[in-house]
């Protein structure tokens, strides 16, 4: 066996420049540490964010594949970024936090798993990154938030789209406020303002909406962490005892291999690539994979189950302008998880998306069933009028839906991921109760013809999941690994519950809580 | 504390007016940048599908979204299944199909269209006259029609569906045609936008 020489030594190395990974760089660089973060997809920077649906493409994953199985695949291509950034590059910038009963839902509920933190050890750090990052919002008619800091910028405006949606909740006394957006909607700490120009999807290259590389993974790399792209880690590595991680293994795009020592190892690759490597590390030390001698690594990979409302207005409705993320939201009842009919989980509506005439997401492929001579006259019609509004609702933690490693390899002959994800009855009756809400609302606002896309996966959490021992759990709630004192993982995998936010606020506050633990700064 | 901006863009959209992607293709001994629509126009030769297979992705595009042939379907189509994998762009990658089997799905399909139209009408499917390519675009989207083999005949159209609105609707002249303001940030150099 060819032995492959340690050459570079680091005091961290990051598996994944994504959001999670962007954070952790930023505060060790800041703490003086030499930083290394190892990013499997291509490099990219702010300047090559075309505006386009088809470019927006190559910001989503396109590494090796991930087998996916269950009544609800969780849409791993789709969900997950690919170089750069990671999947924060095409995020829709919607920061919500989690609710406080979201962290409990166990012993609340007797669903699921409950965190071993609690709202109130949390709050700070989402503060801080709200602080730091720029939230805009109206936390005044936000009557759902828990208790939090006001928003630094005033709300996205709302546009004719919105203003027809939300007559729609006010005539069913469902209130609504403006979407908590990390977009700024003025100047903010040398950042531009948004130009409400519907291009999220594709990446915001003026850095308007937080991604990673107009926020911490810029900051981090400014200040000397260094970056390399192309660089798909196969496994982490571990001295004699099998207590610490001594270092990661990587081959580069050539496919020859290298490997980079460290003296604290965090894998921040996003949830189901965290989860892979964890099992792909296993060694003689760790025979079912890293931090796996419950078993428990890879289990309880959680989605939001999702479902979108369309129709078509009277009033012309602009449904081009704005964030892609929405104007307005919605989450009335969210603290009251049982929902009629049997159902189980909270949710909430993003309200009045940005959209265009094409893509996944586009005007077009809301009605697939419009082809031919027809579609023109849609088209024409819609863009004019139409609307639209997206249910995110929580997913329940199973055992059962895991990461494993599937028996096929990849082009470097390293196991690909292989996922399992059911969406618990409880999930779906919840979800059709949504779905019956939110086509009323549209009616209500006047709505002309109303249509629902299919039931869907969005966001992707657990894997990875932080409790209290190995028991239960991966990792402590600093996300470092029961079974290796110096190895962490961050991002969503860490999440033990899904709630019904979109997920991205909430990994930035757990590594910065993380982060500001381990380096003080 | 105080942050710098890494990226150095601190600027507006007009400070973003760069360029973005062409399609690159092989005119005679040179590379060139074509529109799908110009490499239709001008008879660019494909690199990955038949021209049997070009006909038949370019008759059902057309009846899916009137005006992808002329915006250069084929083209569009045929340069994706033919650039490496991971640069893939047809939306159809979201769904499961992974980039690497991309050109698997595609001809796949084409030609489980070509069995289904010779099963049900003794000719292929660019042969079929319009009522003929009606009842089989209508069979498209139930159940695979008798002879189809590849891919779900439901899902192809609905990729092929998507793809024929990416160049008829997905660029800036698709959007100006139904009235919309493209209003990019950085604006794709090609009236193509990728």
């Amino acid at each position: 066996m060819t032995q492959i020489p340690t050459t570079e030594a680091y005091d961290v190395v990051i598996v994944g420049a994504g959001a999670a990974g962007g954070v952790i760089a930023d505060r060790a660089t800041a703490a003086g540490k030499r930083v290394l973060l190892l990013e499997a997809g291509p490099a990219r920077g702010l300047q090559d964010l075309v505006s386009s649906q088809i470019w927006a493409r190559k910001l989503k994953w396109a590494g090796p594949s991930v087998e996916e199985e269950g009544s609800e695949k969780i849409g791993h291509a789709f969900n997950t970024g690919w170089g750069t950034g990671g999947s924060a590059m095409h995020h829709y910038g919607v920061w919500p936090r989690l609710h406080e009963n979201d962290f409990n839902v166990s012993s609340e509920y007797g669903i699921g798993l409950d965190w071993p933190i609690s709202y109130d050890d949390l709050r700070p750090y989402y503060d801080r990154a709200q602080s730091e990052v720029g939230i805009s919002g109206d936390a005044a008619s936000e009557i759902w938030r828990p208790p939090a800091e006001k928003y630094p910028m005033p709300p996205v405006p709302t546009f004719a789209q919105g203003s027809v949606i939300a007559k729609g909740f006010s005539e069913l006394d469902l209130a609504t406020s403006p979407i908590p957006l990390a977009v700024n909607t003025t100047r903010y700490k040398d950042r531009a303002g948004c130009l409400y120009d519907g291009w999220c999807d594709a990446g915001c290259p003026i850095g308007a909406l937080a991604n990673p590389l107009a926020t911490y993974l810029g900051w981090a790399l400014a200040a000397g962490a260094e970056l390399r792209n192309n660089a798909w880690v196969t496994r982490v590595l571990h001295d004699a005892s099998g207590a610490r991680a001594t270092g990661v293994e990587y081959v580069d795009r050539s496919g020859e291999r290298h490997r980079v020592q460290a003296d604290m190892v965090f894998i921040a690759a996003f949830t189901v690539q965290s989860a892979r490597l964890l099992l792909a590390s296993a060694s003689d030390k760790h025979p079912s994979g890293l931090s796996n001698s419950n078993d428990l690594v890879g289990r309880y990979l959680m989605t939001h189950p999702s479902v979108a409302v369309f129709g078509l207005f009277e009033d012309e409705t602009q449904p081009h302008l704005g964030a892609t993320g929405g104007q307005l939201m919605c989450q009335e009842n969210y603290d009251n998880k049982k929902t009629p009919g049997g159902g189980f989980g909270s949710y909430q509506w993003l309200i009045a998306n940005a959209v265009k005439p094409n893509d996944l997401l586009g005007i077009a492929t809301s009605r697939p069933d419009i082809r031919g001579a027809a579609l023109q006259p849609f088209m024409e019609k819609a863009v004019k009028h139409f609307g639209n509004m997206v249910c995110i609702g929580e997913g329940i933690a199973s055992a059962d839906n895991r990461v494993t490693l599937s028996s096929n390899k990849d082009a470097f002959g390293e196991p690909l991921a292989k996922t399992v994800h059911n969406v618990a009855e409880a999930s779906g009756i919840m979800r059709d109760g949504a779905l019956k809400q939110g086509k009323a609302v549209f009616k209500a606002g006047g709505a002309t013809e109303v249509w629902s896309g299919p039931p869907g996966a969005i966001h992707i959490m657990g894997g990875t999941v932080m409790g209290n021992s190995a028991q239960d759990s991966v990792t402590d709630s600093y996300g470092r690994c029961h079974e290796l004192e110096n190895l962490y993982i961050a991002g969503p995998g860490l999440f033990p519950s899904s709630g019904a936010v979109n997920p991205t606020f909430t990994l930035h506050a757990l590594a910065l809580r993380t982060a500001e633990h381990l380096f003080n700064v | 504390m105080m942050r710098s901006d890494p990226t150095g863009l601190s600027g507006r959209r007009e400070f973003l007016q760069r360029s973005g992607l062409m399609l690159g293709f092989t005119l005679g001994a040179q590379s060139v940048l074509l529109t799908p629509a110009q490499a239709a126009a001008e008879k660019i030769p494909l690199s990955t599908l038949t021209d049997a297979e070009a006909e038949t992705l370019a008759a059902i595009a057309e009846a899916l979204v009137p005006g992808a042939r002329d915006a250069g379907i084929v083209h569009f189509v045929d340069h994706q299944l033919s650039a490496p994998p991971e640069e893939a762009l047809l939306m159809v990658k979201y769904l499961g199909v992974p980039p690497a089997g991309l050109s698997g799905f595609y001809r796949g399909a084409l030609a489980g269209a070509d069995a289904a139209a010779r099963a049900r009408f003794s000719k292929l499917w660019p042969a079929l006259n319009a009522e003929q390519a009606a009842e089989m675009m209508a069979l498209l989207n139930g159940p695979d029609p008798e002879g189809w083999t590849g891919p779900p005949a439901g899902f192809f159209s609905f990729a092929l569906r998507a793809d024929a609105c990416d160049v008829v609707y997905g660029t800036e002249v698709g959007f100006e045609k139904l009235g919309v303001p493209y209003m990019a940030h950085i604006a794709p150099p090609s009236e193509w936008q990728v």
